[in-house]
């Protein structure tokens, strides 16, 4: 564990270092939902402190919820203490985390949420959001759909965790997109894999049995994909079966490579934390944001697959 | 009276899990023409394997009167190290290890609970988190996968077949059946009943309680290492939290088929049929087209109308005393 983190508890003495600090350096906190869970929120540290430490002008303190609420409330309220310039929080819960941005609001300390947005009683109290825009991913994934397709087929569709806010935007995106651009792709079911290989593989195991003819799979990641491939590889059905995915994972990749995967959504934790950091700095300095701040997802298919870089997830 | 149960009342309660078991068997046979057939037996027997594995050696610790809410995160643990050495020193090597580690977990938990006898609920949610931070330490964060996934023989445990039957529910079977004549006709078998049912009495009849509950423990890792097998070659990689929340369906597995929670009571076999049941309702309501929340519900809803039977078949009447 070579992490370069740095854990300022609230109280020492940082009121001196505050005041200390002089006026060209930033000092941004950031609180985090659960560094470590998966490669996604491992790289993204990463990333973050690599551009924090490339930038001389910012001082970062990095902090991690563990996908604790509780926990994630108290940093919040010990960044407000410790009077940085300005917050950055990936929420562990949009709706809870609602009055800790408020008071960080009231205290004048900006707040960036980044990844997955806060809830709509909280969008007044933040000065941006900067992330990927899952609407816009599973209308990409609707519109590959179509594509591969040529128009008509039968296809399934595997989420994400139920009540997750990226599985129900990803699906909203692809449900509205598909019946808008192909209404003869027919969506057969409509089942969860739980972000969970193993889950949507049993998922597709069933739809297999269910149904005479599959044309398509849309899957709300590649993880999950990828264990849809394979329920479909062992029964002998993949052949010409279109598998489309979301967040480009390595497996998903390798699998396009092979070309039993025809695309997916490109999303890289390093621009991410990029984008984040440098919207804060732009909120610091002065500059017109915008609310909603998305960094650009591209479309990933075996075609253009060369010009991306394998996900290090 | 109504909630007083007849002289037979209790066997037939006794037996409600099998009745409800056949009555949803019959239900998804009318409501589905793909329910029944070869097939799709064949995959939910496969698909059960793996949750079916884990629920014996937790049967066991049930039995002996403990909890084990740890074996979620520990096939975290075993799968991710397996299919990570895997790749690193070769499967034939990576096995052993995986087991070893996992038997070492299992007496963490065995030592706690069996020789220092602390509460197991405590001690097990405790590993729980435990077991699973040390995956995230060891892995990094990252997901791990098998690289060459075609040429090795690693995927017979998950994707291959032995005499035709694929080779999950072989291993499944064979394992429940040598687990139901251990509990049945061996004297440790007997012990962990003894131990379960009346801790006091076992240790004055000169049974070595201690080591009975330990011994319970290293069962439970052992049926996790067998799973991470199973579950990681047939996913040929594995996440950091893959197992999480499969502590609970085994538990409700376990539940399901009878095994009290308060020890000392329970089967090996009809934990096989609750097993078998829990997968059998989320195929079938799924092969019926209904959305998950309808899976939930009606999961859950059998699995306390089954404690209730449980109980009311002890008291010998369905309602309590005080109603």
């Amino acid at each position: 564990m070579t992490k370069t983190m740095r854990f300022l508890l609230a109280g020492c003495g940082t009121l001196a270092m505050a005041t200390a600090a002089s006026a060209d350096t930033v000092r941004i906190g950031i609180t985090q939902n659960n560094v470590g869970i998966d490669s996604y929120q491992t790289t993204y540290e990463q990333a973050f402190i690599a551009a924090a430490d490339a930038n001389p002008d910012v001082d970062v303190i990095v902090l991690d919820a563990g996908g604790d609420v509780a926990r994630q409330i108290s940093q919040m309220q010990d960044l407000i203490q410790q009077q940085v310039d300005a917050i950055i929080v990936w929420p562990t819960d949009g709706q809870a985390l609602v009055p800790a941005v408020r008071n960080a609001h009231r205290e004048g300390i900006p707040v960036i949420v980044t990844n997955s947005n806060i809830a709509e009683a909280g969008l007044d109290f933040i000065a941006a959001f900067s992330g990927p825009n899952n609407i816009q991913q599973g209308i990409y994934s609707a519109e590959m759909m179509c594509e591969a397709l040529g128009g008509e087929g039968e296809i399934v569709q595997i989420t994400g965790m139920p009540g997750y806010t990226t599985a129900i935007e990803r699906q909203q995106g692809f449900d509205d997109r598909l019946a808008e651009l192909c209404p003869d792709v027919v969506q057969l079911d409509i089942q969860p894999g739980d972000w969970n290989r193993e889950r949507a593989q049993r998922t597709m195991e069933t739809f297999l049995t269910r149904f005479d003819n599959i044309d398509g799979v849309y899957s709300g990641d590649d993880n999950m994909g990828v264990g849809a491939l394979n329920a479909a590889l062992a029964a002998g059905r993949a052949e010409g079966m279109v598998f489309i995915g979301a967040t480009n994972f390595a497996v998903g990749y390798d699998a396009m490579e092979r070309g039993e995967y025809w695309g997916s959504v490109y999303q890289s934790p390093v621009d991410d934390a990029e984008a984040a950091l440098q919207t804060a700095l732009d909120v610091l300095a002065g500059e017109d944001v915008p609310k909603l701040n998305y960094f650009d997802t591209p479309k990933i298919t075996q075609d253009n697959m060369a010009e991306f870089d394998r996900p290090v997830f | 009276m109504l909630d007083r149960l007849k002289a037979g009342g209790p066997a037939i309660a006794r037996q409600g899990i099998l009745v409800a078991f056949i009555v949803f068997m019959i239900a998804f046979t009318i409501m589905s023409d793909r329910f029944m057939t070869a097939d799709n037996l064949m995959s939910v027997f496969r698909q059960s394997a793996i949750i079916g594995v884990m629920a014996l050696g937790v049967t066991i610790v049930v039995i002996g009167g403990n909890l084990d809410l740890s074996v979620g995160s520990m096939l975290s643990f075993a799968t991710v190290l397996v299919v990570d050495l895997h790749d690193k020193i070769g499967p034939e090597l990576a096995i052993p290890v995986m087991f070893l580690a996992t038997l070492c977990l299992g007496a963490v938990n065995g030592f706690l609970v069996g020789i220092l006898r602390l509460n197991s609920l405590i001690v097990t949610l405790g590993m729980l988190s435990v077991i699973q931070g040390l995956v995230l330490i060891y892995s990094g964060g990252q997901n791990v996968d098998i690289v060459d996934q075609q040429g090795t023989w690693f995927a017979l445990f998950g994707r291959g077949a032995i005499f035709g039957i694929a080779t999950p529910i072989v291993m499944f079977g064979l394992m429940a059946l040598v687990f139901h004549v251990i509990m049945t006709t061996m004297p440790f078998g007997r012990r962990v009943y003894a131990v379960g049912g009346n801790p006091t009495a076992s240790v004055f009849s000169g049974i070595p309680r201690s080591r009975v509950v330990f011994t319970t423990y290293l069962i439970s890792a052992l049926c996790v290492g067998v799973a991470a097998v199973m579950l990681g070659s047939r996913v040929m990689g594995s996440q950091n939290n893959v197992g999480q929340g499969y502590e609970l369906q085994v538990l409700a597995a376990v539940i399901l088929g009878g095994t009290s929670l308060l020890g000392g009571a329970g089967s090996v076999l009809r934990t096989v049929l609750g097993v078998l049941m829990l997968a059998f309702i989320q195929n079938g309501l799924i092969l019926m087209g209904q959305p998950y929340y309808t899976q939930w519900l009606v999961t859950w809803a059998v699995i306390i109308v089954a404690v209730w039977l449980d109980v009311a078949a002890k008291r010998g009447r369905l309602l309590s005393p005080i109603a």
